[in-house]
């Protein structure tokens, strides 16, 4: 096949659409979004003829396929002389369908649900996975035994307005590690709100690109110029690539950004202090492993080290210029980690968390 | 059975009736005759095994049958729903797996393995399975570390030191030509060899020796069961995959230290036996007593120390790296010595501190959060309803409205499986690739 495929992930939640209109100086409401994104998607569709097309949308607590180029439409536009009918298709089918479901959150479901990125997301890989199926028993491959094709150049393009949400955290990475068996890219551009280290990430393993948006006026120059290119010739043009991005992991305990961290071997849980119990998985860790880690502990605690990140005397300049541009990304500021930034004693810290993992235990 | 119609009778079914009718019937009488007494003694369902040449010829192609409108659909379906029946029966409940492996890969390259039973010789179809086995192991076992020994010339040959990055070992298992088999093999001075590879490694990780042997002899300076005890006593973990026959110094050491053992028959067999020791193992429960008495090294559960490193990015500054000695920008740091490293997952050559980053992580979880299996919808009866959709809620896929016939056992007339949590409609294909590649379910991420 040489047409790319395109799976759109449209996050259509009600009430940051409306906060993105109210936001100044650049606001960009709903209506003017959808329309930018037609223009985009239409040119994508008249790039190539075998240029194939899915539009997810994600409404709080529901995601619904808009359009997809595989599926016969229900009903034919009328004819319109003044429209190339393909163009006139995709807009009236996603148009009439954004508006059902909108009407529909009227009548009951939650409003205030978070946006069903995932189930989209999730939604658009197994859509991917249809036409790749689909393509391999089309053609002569898949009965001489040959190894399955995979679709030359399928992407998946999220659109997010919302900010992450935590509870998601393995649905999303399971979606990149299946994206990227599947030799899709994830670019992803977050139009509104606070930048989601979840996005980023998707991008950077697969190697999309992310890019949140500044000017939410200019959204079809950023759409055209950066993700209407196919990942194949993306090398030989310029498209924006990141370099700050956080894979720091935060401790299950207190939610702190750890450099060290002390990891369960049976579920993985990450701690930021040697705890005598998984809160996890209940197991019981040997006590010698506790002694000696607690003596291997870095003499400062984590959190201060931490947080010396931010502080702007760094020992090291070089290393700490790549730091100092990450920190403001993350999800929790310094106003997260615990007032006790500048315990030096260990002893206290230390009974502290025997006590929190006790405590779990009993 | 009817031993002489001489087609249509697997293997297995041969085995189910091991009276031995045809067995003292056929040639090789003295040794059949021979190995009925010794089953009779012991009653071993293993030993019962008859020999693959003693077996009437399986022809698997005469089983796959046609259905009426010559559509060979009905041996499809009887394929996925063996996939099925195989999931449905995996525990529901999670079981503790061993996350963090270590393995030694032992290939054979003594001069068996240059017969041309395989095509075109063990030799380049054992590389190309390895190299294949290698890329999913490590793609499954992201926290893993792996190591190649070769068994060339009567000693164990180191050909790759345990690493965590593929490449290292792929490009190790790369180049036959330094590869080339010769001489005999000698199983004790290679396991010898990964065992002491091994013995450093932390009490959590699993310590794991795969065997790729292709000869029916070994070349062994010293008494074998001897290192088979010290592998039992170093909790080493020893499979086998046999490209000729089975030997019973194999078998015993996978049986006594826990792995599995198999012979391959043909090259997707042997395929088939290697992948399958591609996921983590179960972990295999220790005796109450032992537990207790070394309750301060149980090696079951343990806390491990980790650094996530800092990411450099691509414009900073070139620097020279701990692991090879180049000058590169790419690179991480580690948190503790602030060493540079080229690539994680590693343990850091300077503090010897584990370096992981999260997605690393979180690529093993889904071998503990493993979704539900989908139960197939039986009749359109369950579908009554008219709030479910005429399409598959993952890829909107139109469902058939006609049921099809001969359907067997866990598969769904209608082409439906639901989803027992959130209670949605899939098509068989999404419910493979849910299962296998995406490990969430679309409906229940909503």
């Amino acid at each position: 096949m040489d047409g790319s495929h395109l799976s759109v992930v449209v996050d259509l939640c009600p009430s940051q659409w409306h906060l993105s209109s109210l936001h100044q100086p650049y606001p960009l409401d709903l209506g003017s979004f959808v329309s930018q994104l037609l223009a985009f998607l239409n040119s994508h569709i008249a790039s190539r003829h075998e240029n194939s097309l899915a539009v997810f949308g994600a409404f709080p607590g529901k995601s619904v396929l808009l359009y997809s180029s595989a599926n016969s439409p229900s009903e034919t536009p009328s004819n319109d002389a003044n429209s190339f009918p393909p163009f006139k298709m995709v807009d009236s089918t996603i148009m009439h369908n954004i508006v059902q479901q909108l009407d529909a959150l009227d009548q009951g479901l939650d409003e205030e649900a978070p946006s069903a990125l995932v189930g989209a997301l999730t939604k658009a890989l197994c859509f991917i996975n249809r036409l790749t199926l689909e393509f391999n028993t089309s053609t002569a491959n898949a009965t001489e035994g040959l190894e399955p094709l995979t679709l030359s150049d399928p992407r998946i393009l999220v659109l997010s307005v919302s900010p992450d949400q935590t509870t998601s955290y393995i649905p999303v990475m399971n979606s990149i590690f299946s994206a990227q068996k599947l030799k899709v890219t994830i670019d992803a551009c977050q139009i509104y709100g606070p930048e989601t280290v979840f996005l980023q990430q998707a991008a950077h393993l697969t190697g999309g690109s992310y890019i949140y948006l500044e000017r939410r006026d200019a959204l079809l120059q950023y759409l055209t110029m950066a993700f209407l290119p196919p990942p194949s010739i993306r090398q030989t043009i310029s498209v924006p690539t990141q370099d700050k991005i956080d894979f720091r992991a935060a401790c299950f305990c207190h939610k702190n950004i750890v450099d060290v961290g002390f990891v369960c071997s049976v579920c993985l849980s990450i701690f930021c202090q040697p705890v005598p119990v998984c809160s996890t998985c209940r197991t019981k860790f040997p006590i010698k492993t506790l002694q000696r880690l607690n003596a291997a502990r870095p003499s400062l605690p984590l959190t201060s080290a931490s947080q010396s990140r931010n502080s702007s005397t760094p020992p090291t300049p070089q290393k700490i210029n790549g730091h100092a541009s990450v920190t403001p990304s993350q999800p929790l500021g310094p106003g997260g980690l615990p007032p006790s930034g500048s315990i030096n004693d260990n002893s206290t810290f230390h009974t502290n968390g025997a006590k929190n993992g006790l405590g779990l235990s009993g | 059975m009817n031993v002489d119609s001489d087609s249509d009778i697997s293997i297995s079914d041969y085995e189910e009736n091991e009276a031995g009718v045809s067995r003292s019937r056929t040639k090789g009488k003295k040794k059949a005759t021979d190995k009925r007494k010794k089953d009779k003694a012991k009653r071993k369902p293993k030993d019962v095994q008859a020999y693959t040449w003693e077996a009437n010829f399986a022809r698997s192609w005469e089983t796959v049958q046609e259905d009426e409108g010559g559509s060979l659909q009905g041996a499809v379906n009887d394929w996925m729903a063996r996939g099925r029946r195989k999931r449905l029966l995996q525990p529901q409940n999670a079981i503790r797996r061993t996350i963090i492996r270590h393995m030694v890969l032992l290939i054979d390259l003594s001069s068996s393995m240059m017969d041309r039973d395989m095509r075109p010789t063990r030799f380049a179809v054992t590389l190309q399975y390895a190299r294949e086995f290698v890329l999913e192991w490590f793609d499954q076992n992201p926290l893993g570390q792996m190591a190649v020994v070769g068994m060339r010339a009567g000693v164990g040959e180191r050909i790759c030191d345990m690493s965590g990055n593929p490449q290292d070992v792929l490009k190790s298992i790369s180049d036959r030509h330094k590869l080339e088999p010769i001489g005999e093999p000698s199983l004790q001075n290679s396991i010898e060899m990964a065992r002491n590879s091994m013995n450093h490694l932390p009490t959590h990780s699993s310590r794991e020796i795969l065997i790729i042997f292709g000869s029916l002899t070994t070349c062994d300076p010293g008494n074998i069961h001897d290192t088979l005890d010290e592998c039992v006593k170093n909790r080493i973990r020893i499979s086998i995959v046999a490209l000729a026959a089975e030997m019973k110094i194999c078998r015993d050491l996978c049986d006594k230290t826990g792995g599995q053992f198999g012979v391959a028959l043909n090259e997707g067999h042997f395929k088939d036996l290697l992948f399958e020791l591609v996921p983590p193992p179960a972990q295999r429960a220790l005796p109450r007593s032992s537990a207790a008495v070394s309750s301060s090294t149980n090696p079951a559960a343990d806390l491990i120390m980790m650094g996530f490193p800092t990411r450099l990015p691509d414009t900073s500054p070139p620097s020279f790296c701990v692991c090879h000695s180049e000058l590169r920008s790419k690179g991480f740091l580690c948190p503790r010595c602030l060493a540079k490293i080229c690539d994680v997952p590693t343990d850091c050559d300077i503090c010897g501190l584990m370096i992981v980053s999260s997605p690393h992580l979180a690529r093993s979880y889904h071998h503990l959060f493993p979704v539900k299996p989908y139960s197939a919808v039986a009749s359109f009866d369950n579908v009554a309803d008219p709030s479910t959709s005429p399409s598959c809620h993952a890829c909107s896929k139109i469902f058939p409205t006609t049921a099809l016939h001969n359907i067997v056992d866990g598969m769904s007339a209608i082409g439906r499986y639901r989803c027992p949590d959130c209670e949605t409609d899939f098509c068989s294909d999404c419910d493979v690739f849910v299962h296998d590649v995406i490990h969430c379910c679309p409906g229940c991420g909503e």
